[in-house]
């Protein structure tokens, strides 16, 4: 009876070495960065699947190092490692910055208005993941050969300033830039509203009279985009005549019933011109 | 005496083995439990209005990615994600059906940080502690579990009728 239940024992141990000896070990890196080799040591051999976030690589592995080349690597963050029932977690890093996500707003712009300009840029590697550690990124505004630049180190993959418009109007380049990448948009700035508005009689007819405004111009100078209303109101004692016009070539006009002794006012958004008085023959 | 003891014990066991996993299951299939913080949100303010539609559709992202992990199914991502996040999860999906793999995650829940919303509201970054149970099945087979607090970076921007997951990254 001993000797059957030493025999029986002698199985088991023997048994039990060999399940040990085939469960596979698995080894996995402590430092992997995306894009680049990686080598998990597999002891046994069998399937090995490696799950990332965005990707799933198997291979059939005897005994030993199996290389995982750096285009395979592509998805930073939490992976898992099995093989032949054994299990571990690794973390890949991001590779170097090679990607801007750049978001430039507004992309029209008023000129000389402060902090009016936002520009976001979120920082990524060669293969999209998001760059954590913090990275330079440069910004830089320039309209007409003027401009002005600012480098913001990202925060835990973003980066974002924020601009004034240049007095000059035209269209802007703003350009985001870090490690190999850049990334341009344009923001159009436009004049601002007018500045002031100056009308003067500009011809007669016997039953008309002709205004026309100065040039008009914002407060930096720029002209107001042609297409702007100017709006012309004639008041007499037969009432009220109102005119609204479209600038064009810079300067908007308008023809008003002739009157003995009329008031002509003149408009452009929240900005008032001065005044005429006709007639009185 | 001692019998009886036994068998009720036995069946409790028996009861037990049987409804821990189909509760489990059914937690999985449940909405996952998200606290939005955004009082770290930076340079702009984030509105109530969008602190409510933010957690609403970060909520939806992890149901989506529970239920397309568990079933390899990519319509629930579709409604759900955009950009890098959605080109991601739809590669480890199709990998996942083609290798006979599926993932069950038990989700316990997220502490979330707004850590950055953009000046014009366009964009908003979240930081994310999930306690997540993480199930690797090979056919039926579990081929890896494990339960860990995970730390996720999100950035979300405004969709048509909600806001859409564009990146999702775990960090150490």
């Amino acid at each position: 009876m001993r000797r059957l239940i030493f025999i029986i024992m002698a199985i088991a141990v023997c048994w039990f070495a060999e399940e040990c000896a085939r469960a596979a070990e698995l080894q996995v890196p402590a430092n992997a960065v995306a894009g680049q080799p990686l080598t998990i040591t597999v002891s046994g051999g069998g399937t090995l699947y490696l799950i990332g976030p965005g990707q799933v690589i198997k291979r059939e592995v005897k005994s030993g190092s199996v290389e995982i080349k750096g285009e395979e690597l592509r998805g930073a963050g939490r992976w898992i490692a099995t093989a032949g029932g054994q299990s571990q977690v690794f973390w890949v890093k991001p590779g170097k910055p090679e990607n801007l996500s750049f978001l430039a707003r507004p992309s029209r712009v008023p000129v000389a208005r402060p902090n009016v300009m936002s520009g976001v840029a979120f920082v990524f590697d060669k293969y999209n993941n998001l760059v954590i550690d913090p990275t330079p990124v440069n910004f830089n505004l320039s309209v007409g050969g003027t401009g002005s630049a600012r480098t913001v180190t990202s925060h835990e993959g973003v980066a974002w300033t924020n601009s004034s418009s240049a007095a000059k109007a035209g269209a802007a380049n703003f350009v985001a830039s870090a490690g190999g990448a850049e990334v341009k948009r344009v923001v159009q700035q436009v004049a601002a509203d007018p500045c002031r508005l100056t009308m003067r009689v500009a011809g007669r007819t016997a039953d008309r009279i002709i205004v026309e405004t100065e040039p008009v111009r914002d407060c930096s100078g720029n002209p107001v985009p042609d297409g702007t209303i100017v709006t012309f109101i004639q008041t007499d004692k037969t009432g009220k005549s109102t005119v609204d016009s479209r600038i064009k070539k810079g300067i908007a006009h308008a023809e008003l019933p002739a009157s003995d002794n009329a008031t002509i006012t003149v408009a452009a958004g929240v900005v008032l011109g001065n005044e005429l008085h006709v007639g009185g023959r | 005496m001692r019998r009886r003891i036994l068998a009720l014990m036995g069946g409790v066991a028996l009861v037990a083995c049987v409804t821990v996993p189909l509760l489990q299951h059914m937690l999985a299939d449940t909405k996952p439990q998200v606290q939005l913080s955004v009082k770290n949100a930076q340079p702009r303010e984030v509105e109530d209005v969008t602190q409510t539609a933010v957690l609403r559709d970060y909520t939806r992202a992890w149901e989506a990615i529970s239920t397309s992990l568990a079933n390899n199914s990519l319509q629930p991502l579709n409604e759900n994600f955009t950009g890098f996040a959605l080109d991601k999860l739809t590669q480890r999906v199709k990998d996942q059906k083609q290798q006979g793999l599926s993932t069950r995650i038990i989700d316990h829940g997220h502490k979330v940080d707004a850590i950055f919303y953009s000046p014009d509201g366009a964009a908003i970054e979240l930081k994310d502690t999930a306690s997540i149970e993480t199930q690797v099945l090979d056919g039926g087979k579990v081929i890896h579990s494990d339960q860990a607090q995970i730390h996720y970076y999100a950035v979300m921007t405004g969709a048509e009728d909600r806001w859409k997951v564009r990146v999702l990254e775990s960090a150490q």
